[in-house]
C-alpha cells in the first residue's frame, strides 16, 4: 500500500487529495485521460469516462500507461475490473478509422472486420454508408462524416478522424502583442486546440477566451467564421480581434440582423442563423459563402440544436468551440463531442485566480425571510407560479435596493430574470435599465458609460448573462435567474470576474427568499461555482438592513 | 446371490487391519455407516454411487489404468496390465487396489462387480471380444483398401454402419471373411478387441498421461498479486454490505419456485454497479454465510447474523464467508439463462456434485503455481487432469472468476491470503494488509464530504443516517442534502448534535452553507405535528373543554387537549356521545364536513364483506378416475389375499433370490415399504437390477416401476401364491 494522492472508486471516479505532496504531479499524470468533475477545496474529483479515455487514445496515451499512472498515484489498491475495462473502453477507439481515399473520397476502415459488420448492421449507421469495397473498407456518403461520427459514438465504437480538414481560404492573420502578452494558459489552450483539429476550451469568464480565440486564428491563417450568441458580444469580438491581431476593419464582417457583411472575417450571431423564412432557414448559406479554414463557437454550451445539425455538415472544417461551463442544462454534451469535437482544454477556475488572472470573489447569499403575507401569497400560489412569485417579493426588492446603495461607490450590476420585477429595481434606483428590448445602439451607449463610471450601477436581464465585456463591475446582486440553472450563475459570477486596476476582489450577491423553491433552485444553481471551489456565504437580509 | 460379490468380500477379509483402513479413508463414503460385515462393505464397494464416487476421485492416469484393467479379460496378470500400459502402472497399482477397485484372486486381479458396467462396454475405444477364433498373422496379409477401414476403427468408436451386411464391399467383406471384423447386426460392423489391441501396438491407449502438463501463463509478482488481492477482498465485503443494506431498503419478493427474480437482480445489479452474475455471485455468498434469507412470507431480507458479521474484523467475515464458499455444491456460475430456463440465485437449481472437487483441485493447482498467472487453456487442462470424470470448462471458469472476486486470486494468481487459507493458517494477513480505517472526514464547501479510506463502522453508521452515499471505493463520498438531514433527525438526533459530531469528526472546518442547511431543516422539522385519535370533541367555549378535560367522570375517557378548543380521544363516537350524555353534558355528533347530524348513524362493520365458502355437492368423477379405482382396488385385493403368506427375506436373500428370478423370467410376488411406510404386497415381473434399485413390470399398472431394494421386505414366487389361495378366488 503506497500513501499516494489519488484514491480510485469503483465507480469510476478518481479523488485527489490536493492538500498531498504528489498532487500537482499526479494532476498532471491523469487530466489527459479524467475528466475534472469538481474541484472544491479539498479533494478534487475526476471521473473516468468513455470519452475521456478516447480522448486521452487521440492524444497518443495508451491504456498501459493510464493504468501505469493509475498504479503509482493510487493511495488504495485498485479494483482489477477497473483496470480491465479501461483497457477494454481505450482497445475500442481507432479500431474504425475515418480516411479520405483518391479516388472514393471519405470511406470507413477498420482492420477488425468483426467490428465493422456489427457497425453496419446498426439501423443508424447503415443508411449513411455506401458501397463496400473489401472485408475493410467501406464507403461513407460524403457529408455524412459528422453524422457517422455522432451515431458511431453512440455505437461505442468512435472513430477516429483522419479524414484531414480544408485548410480554407488563406488569409494572413497574426497577434500583435504590442503592450500585452498572451498568457501562457491562454497559448497552451490554443495549441491544444490546433494539435487536436477540432475541439472544446475551457476557461473561466473572464479569463480572455477571445485571446484563445485569435491565438486559433493566427495558427490557421485561414477565412474565419466566428458564431457569438448577441449582436453586442459580435462588437466586442470585433473590437477585441482589431486590437490583438492585425486584422484591420475591413477585414471584418458583421452578420447580424442588423448588418449582412460577408468578410474573410464574418461574425455571425446564433440567432440570425436559426431564423427561418418561410419555414427554411434562410441564412445557411453563410456556412459556404467562403471556403472557411476555422468555425469559432463562442459559448458553445449555449449552441442551438439547429446548430448541430449544420454543424455535421461541415466535419471537413475545424472547429474550436469556446465556454465556461461545458454543463448543458439540455445533457447535449455528447453533441458537442462528436460535432464540435472533444474538449481539448480546461483548467480549475481557482488556478486561474491564483494566477491573478481571475479577480478573487466573494460569493454571498443573502437568505431573505418573506413576510407572513408573502408567505400566505406564496402558499396558495400555483405550482408554475410560485419561483415567479418568491423570487420577486417585494422584501427582496427592498434588500437589492439596500445592497445597492451601500455600494454606491462601487460598480453594480443588478441582474434578474422577470422584466417587471427589472422595471421596479430601475426605478427605485433610479438607474437605466437594459433588457430584450433595449435597441443594440442605446445598449452600447449604457455599456460604455458604466465602462467609464460615469453610471455606477446598471439593472440588466438575462441579456447580459453573457459575453458582456465589463471589466470595472465588482459587485453583482442576482435577484431571480433561469430556475435551477447552474450555468447561469456561474457565467453571472463571471460578469464581475475581469481583474480589476486596484486588485480589489468582486462581491457577487444571491438574494434567496427563504423556505421556498427559490432556496432549493439557489442550491443547485451554486452547485457548478462550489465544485469549483467558490465557497458561499450565507447571511441573513437582517444584516443587510441593520446597517441602514 | 452373486458368486463374484463374495469373492470381492473374501478378498476384503483377507486385507490387512491397516489396508482396511485405508479404503476407508480413501472411500470416506464407505464407512458412513459402518458397514455390518464384509458381505455389505463388498455390496456397498461395489454399489454404483460408491463406485462413481471413487472413479470421481481418480487422475487422468489413474483413470486410464482402470480403463485398461476393464479391457482385458478376467483375471489379468500385474505383469498383462503393465504390457498394455506402461511401465509406470507399477506404482499406481497398489493405491487403486488399495481402494478397491481392482481386487487380487491368487496372483491375479479382478475388478468388482459393475465397475466394468460403469466404463462402459467400450473401454478405451475398444469392441467386444471375438467369439471366433482369430488369428493375428491374418493381420499381415491385409490388402489396402481393407488397411483403411481398420484404420478408422483402431482408435474407436470401434463400430461401423454399413448398407447391408449381406453386400459388404470388397474391402469390408474381405475383413468379415478373415474375422478381423464382426457382424454386430446387420447393419453394424465392430472391430474386435484382440485385434485392435494388437493393432494399437500392443498398448490400449495412444499416449498414457502419467503426469499433469506444466501450467503455463504469465509470471507475475506476489507483491502485485496480493494488492490485487486486498483491492478485491476489501471489494467483496463491501458488495456483500452494500447487497445486504440493499436487501432492507428495497426487499424483493421470491420468485414463487424460491430465489430471486430477473428483474430484481438486474436491480441489485445496478446498484451495485456490477454485472449479473457478479450480482448472483454476491446473493449466492451472502446466503450461504446465512446473512440473506427468504423469510415466511417470502421476503428476501438480510437475517440478525449480518449484524453480527458486520461488527467482526474483515479477516474474519471474509473467512466466514470463503470458508463456505469452498465446499459448497451451489454452483453460482449457473444463475441466468441455462436453454429457455432462468436459474435464480437463492433458488433450488444450483447444486451441482463434484463442485467442491473442482474448486479445491484449481486452488490447488494455483498454490503449486504461484506468482504465475495462468493461462485459462492451460489451467483447465491439468484440472481436467486431476479430475478427468467431473472437470467441466464452464465450472472451472466460474470458479476461477469467484476466486478472483473474492481475493483468493489477484490479477490470476493465488495471493498470499489464498495460500494462507488453503494451508489454515491461524493469521491470512488481510487485517493488515487492508488499508487501515480512518477515523476523520473532510468537509467541503459544495455539501459534500469525503471518508479518505475505510470508515470506521460507528463513524460510518452515523454518517449514513445523515448524508447519501455519492461514491463508494476505498474512500466514500458523503453528500449532505436537505431530505439526508430530515432522515438524520426522524432517527432521533438534534440539529446540534449533528452539526457537533460533524464539527468533532471532520479535518477540515465546516462550511457555513452546511451550518445553515442543518439549522434550517432543524427549525423546521417536526413543526407540524401528526397523530392520530379516533373521536374529537370541539367547543368554541374554552371553559367547557377545560370543565370536561378537567371532569372526575370522565378521566377513563382519556381525553387529550390538542388546542384550546379541541379535545381528542381513541375511544369510538358513540361511546363517547353516549357517556358524556350521561355525565350531563349535550354533545351532538358531526360529518366529515362538520354538519351536525340529526340521528346518529347506523353502525356498519368497517371491514371487507367476507363470506363464507360454499361447498357444493361433488361433481360426477370422469370416466378414467373410475377405470383406475377400480384397477388399483383389484390389485389391492390381490396383493391383500397373498400377504401373510410372503416370508421376510434378508437384503442378500432378496437380492439372490431377484437375480435367480430375473435369470429364469418368473413372475414374482414381493412386499413393499412406500414413502410412508405403509406396506403393501405387488405382483410384479423382474427386469433388471442396478443402483439399489429394482426395475420390474407392476401387474397392477402394467408399467415399468422402479423399487428400491432396501424397501422390499420378502420376494416369493407369485404364481405358487395364486395357486395356493385359487380356492379363495371365487
Amino acid at each position: 500500500m503506497s500513501d499516494g494522492p489519488l484514491i480510485v472508486q469503483s465507480d469510476k471516479t478518481l479523488l485527489l487529495d490536493i492538500d498531498h505532496l504528489l498532487s500537482d504531479e499526479c494532476r498532471r499524470a491523469i487530466a489527459s485521460f479524467a475528466e475534472l468533475e469538481k474541484s472544491p477545496e479539498h479533494i478534487h474529483t475526476y471521473r473516468l469516462t468513455p470519452l475521456g479515455l478516447w480522448n486521452a487514445r487521440a492524444a497518443g496515451h495508451d491504456a498501459e500507461e493510464v493504468i501505469d499512472t493509475l498504479i503509482k498515484y493510487s493511495r488504495f489498491a485498485v479494483p482489477h475490473a477497473l483496470l480491465v475495462d479501461i483497457a477494454e473502453t481505450m482497445s475500442r477507439y481507432g479500431r474504425l478509422r475515418l480516411e479520405a481515399h483518391p479516388v472514393h473520397g471519405l470511406i470507413l476502415v477498420s482492420n477488425d472486420a468483426a467490428v465493422l459488420k456489427e457497425v453496419t448492421r446498426g439501423k443508424k449507421v447503415a443508411p449513411m454508408l455506401g458501397k463496400q469495397l473489401d472485408d475493410e473498407t467501406i464507403v461513407v456518403h460524403p457529408g455524412q462524416r459528422g453524422f457517422l461520427k455522432q451515431a458511431l459514438l453512440k455505437l461505442g465504437w468512435p472513430a477516429e478522424d483522419f479524414a484531414g480538414y480544408v485548410d480554407g481560404e488563406h488569409h494572413e492573420i497574426a497577434l500583435r502583442q504590442d503592450g500585452w502578452q498572451i498568457r501562457k494558459y491562454q497559448e497552451l489552450a490554443a495549441e491544444g486546440f490546433w494539435h487536436g483539429g477540432s475541439g472544446v476550451v475551457v476557461l473561466p469568464c473572464g479569463a480572455g477566451k477571445t485571446i484563445v480565440g485569435a491565438a486559433a486564428m493566427a495558427h490557421a491563417k485561414a477565412t474565419t467564421l466566428i458564431l457569438v450568441t448577441n449582436t453586442v458580444a459580435a462588437r466586442q469580438w470585433r473590437e477585441e480581434l482589431l486590437q490583438r491581431t492585425d486584422l484591420n476593419e475591413d477585414d471584418i464582417g458583421e452578420y447580424s440582423g442588423a448588418k449582412k457583411e460577408i468578410r474573410p472575417v464574418t461574425i455571425a450571431t446564433y440567432q440570425v442563423m436559426t431564423t427561418k423564412k418561410g419555414g427554411v432557414y434562410a441564412h445557411l448559406d453563410l456556412f459556404d459563402a467562403i471556403d472557411w479554414g476555422l468555425i469559432i463557437y463562442d459559448e458553445v454550451h449555449l449552441l442551438p440544436a439547429p446548430i448541430f445539425r449544420f454543424t455535421a455538415d461541415i466535419q471537413s472544417r475545424r472547429r474550436l468551440g469556446l465556454t465556461a461551463t461545458l454543463v448543458r442544462e439540455d445533457g447535449m454534451e455528447g453533441e458537442v463531442f462528436s460535432l464540435i469535437g472533444p474538449k481539448r482544454f480546461d483548467v480549475p477556475w481557482k488556478e486561474i485566480e491564483a494566477q491573478g488572472y481571475i479577480a478573487p470573489a466573494d460569493c454571498v447569499e443573502v437568505r431573505i425571510t418573506l413576510t407572513d403575507a408573502e408567505r400566505l401569497n406564496y402558499a396558495t400560489a400555483e405550482q408554475e407560479d410560485r419561483y415567479r412569485f418568491c423570487s420577486t417579493s417585494q422584501s427582496k426588492k427592498d434588500v437589492a435596493v439596500e445592497l445597492a446603495r451601500q455600494h454606491a461607490n462601487d460598480q453594480v450590476l443588478v441582474i434578474g430574470q422577470y422584466i417587471d420585477q427589472l422595471d421596479q429595481l430601475s426605478e427605485a434606483l433610479a438607474v437605466p435599465v437594459i433588457k430584450g428590448d433595449t435597441p443594440i445602439k442605446e445598449r452600447e451607449r449604457l455599456y460604455a458609460l458604466f465602462r467609464s463610471g460615469e453610471l455606477k450601477c446598471l439593472v440588466v436581464s438575462k441579456v447580459a448573462n453573457f459575453s458582456i465585456d465589463l471589466p470595472e463591475a465588482t459587485i453583482a446582486i442576482q435577484v431571480s435567474g433561469t430556475f435551477g440553472s447552474r450555468q447561469e450563475e456561474a457565467q453571472r459570477l463571471g460578469r464581475i470576474l475581469r481583474p480589476k486596476a486596484d486588485g480589489r476582489g468582486a462581491r457577487f450577491y444571491s438574494l434567496v427568499a427563504r423556505d421556498t423553491i427559490d432556496q432549493d433552485f439557489a442550491q443547485n444553481r451554486q452547485r457548478f461555482l462550489a465544485e469549483q471551489g467558490y465557497a458561499y456565504r450565507i447571511i441573513d437580509a437582517d444584516e443587510v438592513m441593520k446597517k441602514n | 446371490m452373486s458368486t463374484v460379490a463374495i469373492t470381492f468380500a473374501d478378498e476384503l477379509r483377507s486385507r490387512s487391519d491397516e489396508e482396511l483402513a485405508n479404503i476407508f479413508r480413501l472411500r470416506p463414503d464407505l464407512v458412513t455407516p459402518v458397514p455390518n460385515d464384509f458381505s455389505a462393505l463388498a455390496a456397498r464397494a461395489t454399489s454404483t454411487p460408491s463406485l462413481v464416487r471413487a472413479l470421481d476421485s481418480l487422475n487422468l492416469w489413474q483413470y486410464q489404468i482402470i480403463e485398461a484393467a476393464c479391457a482385458l479379460p478376467e483375471p489379468f496378470k500385474k505383469s498383462e496390465l503393465v504390457a498394455v500400459t506402461s511401465e509406470q502402472t507399477n506404482f499406481a497399482l497398489d493405491q487403486l487396489w488399495q481402494m478397491g477397485l481392482l481386487y487380487k484372486e491368487g496372483n491375479n486381479y479382478r475388478t468388482p462387480t459393475n465397475l466394468k458396467l460403469l466404463i462402459g462396454d467400450e473401454p478405451a475405444g475398444l469392441g467386444p471380444f471375438s467369439v471366433k477364433k482369430i488369428d493375428l498373422d491374418t493381420l499381415k496379409k491385409v490388402p489396402q483398401a481393407s488397411q483403411e477401414v481398420l484404420e478408422k476403427l483402431i482408435w474407436g468408436p470401434p463400430r461401423g454402419q454399413i448398407a447391408n451386411i449381406k453386400k459388404p464391399g470388397n474391402a469390408i467383406g474381405w475383413l468379415l471373411e478373415n474375422n478381423v471384423l464382426v457382424a454386430l447386426d446387420s447393419h453394424t460392423v465392430a472391430l474386435p478387441r484382440e485385434i485392435a489391441i494388437k493393432l494399437r501396438g500392443g498398448k490400449i491407449h495412444k499416449e498414457i498421461f502419467s503426469n499433469p502438463s506444466k501450467l503455463s501463463g504469465k509470471e507475475i509478482e506476489q507483491k502485485q498479486i496480493d494488492s490485487a488481492a486486498v483491492a478485491n477482498i476489501s471489494t467483496i465485503l463491501r458488495w456483500c454490505e452494500e447487497f445486504l443494506h440493499n436487501l432492507s431498503d428495497e426487499t424483493p419478493t421470491a420468485l414463487r419456485t424460491g430465489g430471486i427474480g430477473v428483474r430484481d437482480l438486474k436491480r441489485i445489479a445496478e446498484h451495485l454497479g456490477v454485472d449479473e452474475s457478479c450480482a448472483g455471485f454476491i446473493a449466492e455468498l451472502c446466503y450461504l454465510g446465512g446473512l440473506v434469507v427468504i423469510d415466511s412470507d417470502d421476503q428476501i431480507l438480510p437475517t440478525s447474523a449480518f449484524d453480527l458479521w458486520l461488527s467482526k474484523p474483515a479477516e474474519e467475515r471474509w473467512y466466514s464467508l470463503v470458508i463456505l464458499w469452498l465446499d459448497t455444491s451451489r454452483v453460482s456460475g449457473l444463475i441466468g439463462k441455462l436453454g429457455d430456463r432462468s436459474i435464480a440465485p437463492l433458488g433450488p437449481e444450483l447444486d451441482r456434485a463434484g463442485a467442491s472437487l473442482i474448486r479445491r483441485t484449481a486452488l490447488k493447482v494455483l498454490s503449486e503455481n504461484r506468482q504465475v498467472s495462468p493461462d485459462f487453456k492451460s489451467i483447465q487442462e491439468i484440472i481436467k487432469w486431476w479430475n478427468p470424470k467431473r472437470a467441466n470448462s464452464d465450472f472451472v471458469e466460474w470458479f476461477l472468476r469467484e476466486a478472483e472476486w473474492l481475493g483468493i486470486t489477484g490479477q490470476g494468481g493465488i495471493s498470499t491470503f489464498g495460500i494462507n487459507l488453503l494451508s489454515g493458517a491461524e493469521d491470512l494477513g488481510i487485517e493488515f494488509a487492508l488499508p487501515k480505517p480512518v477515523d476523520h472526514i473532510l468537509i467541503q464547501a459544495d455539501n459534500s464530504a469525503v471518508a479518505p479510506g475505510p470508515l470506521l463502522p460507528e463513524l460510518a453508521a452515523e454518517m449514513g443516517t445523515i448524508a447519501d452515499i455519492e461514491s463508494r471505493g476505498g474512500a466514500t463520498v458523503y453528500r449532505f442534502s436537505e431530505s439526508s438531514i430530515r432522515r438524520g433527525l426522524d432517527h432521533g438526533k438534534t440539529g446540534d448534535q449533528i452539526k457537533s459530531f460533524l464539527i468533532k469528526t471532520s479535518k477540515t472546518p465546516m462550511p457555513q452553507p452546511l451550518e445553515y442547511l442543518i439549522s434550517d431543516v432543524a427549525k423546521r422539522h417536526g413543526k407540524l405535528r401528526v397523530g392520530s385519535a379516533h373521536t374529537y370533541i370541539r367547543c368554541e367555549d374554552e371553559g367547557l373543554v377545560q370543565q370536561i378535560l378537567h371532569d372526575k367522570k370522565c378521566e377513563h375517557l382519556r381525553f387529550r387537549k390538542i388546542a384550546p378548543q379541541v379535545l381528542v380521544t381513541d375511544f369510538e363516537l358513540l361511546e363517547v356521545i353516549g357517556e358524556l350524555r350521561e355525565y350531563g353534558y349535550l354533545p351532538a355528533a358531526e360529518n366529515a364536513s362538520g354538519v351536525l347530524l340529526s340521528q346518529p348513524n347506523l353502525r356498519r362493520s368497517k371491514s371487507r364483506p367476507k363470506p363464507p365458502r360454499i361447498i357444493s355437492e361433488f361433481s360426477a368423477p370422469q370416466d378414467a378416475v373410475v377405470i383406475a379405482a377400480v384397477k388399483s382396488i383389484r390389485t389391492g385385493e390381490r396383493s391383500r389375499k397373498v400377504e401373510p403368506i410372503i416370508p421376510g427375506t434378508s437384503s442378500n436373500e432378496t437380492l439372490a433370490l431377484i437375480n435367480q428370478y430375473i435369470a429364469e423370467g418368473k413372475t414374482l410376488m414381493i412386499s413393499y415399504a412406500d414413502n410412508n411406510g405403509g406396506v403393501s404386497n405387488r405382483i410384479i415381473d423382474p427386469i433388471s437390477i442396478s443402483l439399489g434399485t429394482l426395475t420390474a413390470k407392476d401387474e397392477a399398472s402394467d408399467e415399468i416401476v422402479q423399487f428400491r431394494i432396501p424397501r422390499i421386505n420378502g420376494v416369493a414366487p407369485a404364481l405358487t401364491i395364486l395357486e395356493n389361495k385359487a380356492d379363495l378366488d371365487l
